[in-house]
């Protein structure tokens, strides 16, 4: 078996992850949409974490994390910070995490990104004025309802072209 | 935390913004494309009638533009008899939005001119409405913009009608600015117009930022709630002008031969010009 097929899919998955993250709505689109953003970045992020844990490293996490700082203009340090944890509790526990179910999953999702998600809210106070609304509970329920859809379409593709 | 306080991870987050600037473009592709689509099947009569209203546009504008030439001289003419500075016109540079920031309790957008256009952090920016906002951050060939709607942007304004000054501060919401801290027998009304003051050097004097909606006086402060709405298309625009402000003239030699209005010199010259700042 070659240990290294498929890194593309991986790298354009992640890639796919942060173009969605910085897509915005049409102007027509209500506002309150605003507030539904998923964190697809954390769920691309998890998957291949808890699927292939050796193919995702700390560093090479935490270098993704600053570009993804630069990119929503927030403090640098921080998604690397995020994402590195979110990995971190995958590799730990991936045995467990797979033998669960996809609700339990998405379950852990939650909470992980609802840390995630305070924990930004909490960096970013502490240096400007914005404030914080709903979008701290609302963007963590949309992430864990997206998650068994995007855990059975991230391993179709993973058992379609084999990324081992 | 060390970045809030310092600037010494400016060099760094601009070079991390030049390899993802291109992340941008793609997710804002769908957008360009169906402007482009839009562009290449749109039938005669609708290209008729676009032209038409254009046409109209320039002849309105023209118009104005007449007389703001003779405005201008007899304003040069009152200033010298006053003795204080004639005002010079502003170097601009035409951006388009390539990226929103997405996050909704911020209001930052991403342009799709850098540091190889000579933009710089601390620029102000319009749109064809008013005041947009300023540049933040700058990469190779994006930057970012803070709008002034952002509850973090301040930005010192006065009264067209009187002269009246104040700071017109962000707050969150994307058809409302607020005046901050405005004495109850200041002479603000409802539909004054607020301006650029140019106080503190950031912005250019003169240029339209809100018009006051609601004056609020209660009689337990010491202060009025005016409410303003800002008159720059904060959620709409898609082409906004990056200004050189009176700080970021160009060098005294350029600003001799200043006949030509600055805004009919090409990207080129203004880049040169840019350069040789001592």
């Amino acid at each position: 078996m070659n240990p290294g097929n498929g890194g593309w899919v991986i790298g354009l998955s992640l890639l796919a992850a942060l173009v969605l993250g910085v897509f915005h709505l049409p102007e027509w689109a209500p506002a309150w949409l605003g507030w539904l953003r998923p964190n697809w970045l954390l769920l691309v992020l998890f998957f291949w974490a808890i699927e292939l844990p050796h193919r995702v490293g700390l560093i090479a996490v935490w270098i993704l994390g600053l570009l993804v700082d630069v990119l929503y203009a927030e403090p640098l340090g921080l998604n690397g910070f995020v994402l590195a944890s979110v990995t971190y509790v995958a590799w730990r526990f991936f045995e467990r995490l797979r033998m669960y179910s996809v609700l339990q999953q998405a379950l852990l999702v939650f909470v992980l990104a609802l840390s995630a998600e305070f924990l930004r809210v909490f960096a970013i106070g502490l240096a400007s004025e914005r404030a914080w609304g709903w979008s701290v509970l609302t963007s963590p329920l949309v992430t864990m309802c997206l998650w068994p859809f995007l855990f059975l379409l991230l391993l179709r593709i993973r058992t379609g072209i084999r990324v081992e | 935390m060390i970045e809030s306080s310092t600037r010494v991870l400016d060099p760094v987050r601009g070079f991390i913004s030049s390899v993802v600037s291109p992340v941008y473009l793609l997710a804002e592709s769908p957008y360009l494309l169906s402007g482009a689509i839009g562009d290449v099947v749109a039938t005669q009569d609708q290209l008729l009638v676009r032209n038409q209203q254009l046409e109209r546009q320039i002849l309105e504008l023209s118009q104005i533009s007449q007389q703001y030439v003779a405005l201008k001289s007899e304003n040069d003419r009152l200033r010298g008899l006053l003795g204080s500075q004639g005002r010079l016109p502003y170097d601009v540079l035409i951006a388009e939005l390539v990226g929103i920031i997405p996050d909704t309790n911020t209001f930052q957008i991403i342009i799709d001119k850098g540091s190889n256009a000579g933009v710089k952090p601390g620029l102000a920016v319009l749109d064809a409405q008013g005041l947009f906002g300023q540049v933040i951050e700058v990469g190779r060939f994006t930057s970012r913009v803070l709008l002034v709607n952002d509850p973090d942007h301040a930005v010192p304004v006065r009264v067209n009608r009187n002269g009246v000054r104040g700071i017109a501060g962000g707050t969150g919401e994307v058809d409302a600015l607020v005046l901050e801290n405005v004495s109850v027998t200041a002479d603000i009304v409802e539909g004054d117009l607020l301006e650029t003051s140019g106080l503190g050097g950031r912005f250019p004097p003169g240029y339209p930022v809100g018009t006051v909606v609601s004056v609020v006086v209660e009689a337990t402060s010491a202060y009025a709630q005016v409410l303003l709405r800002p008159t720059a298309a904060l959620d709409r625009s898609r082409h906004v002008l990056v200004v050189f402000g009176p700080n970021q003239q160009q060098d005294p030699a350029a600003q001799q031969e200043q006949t030509p209005p600055r805004e009919q010199l090409s990207d080129q010259q203004q880049y040169q010009s840019q350069e040789p700042t001592p």
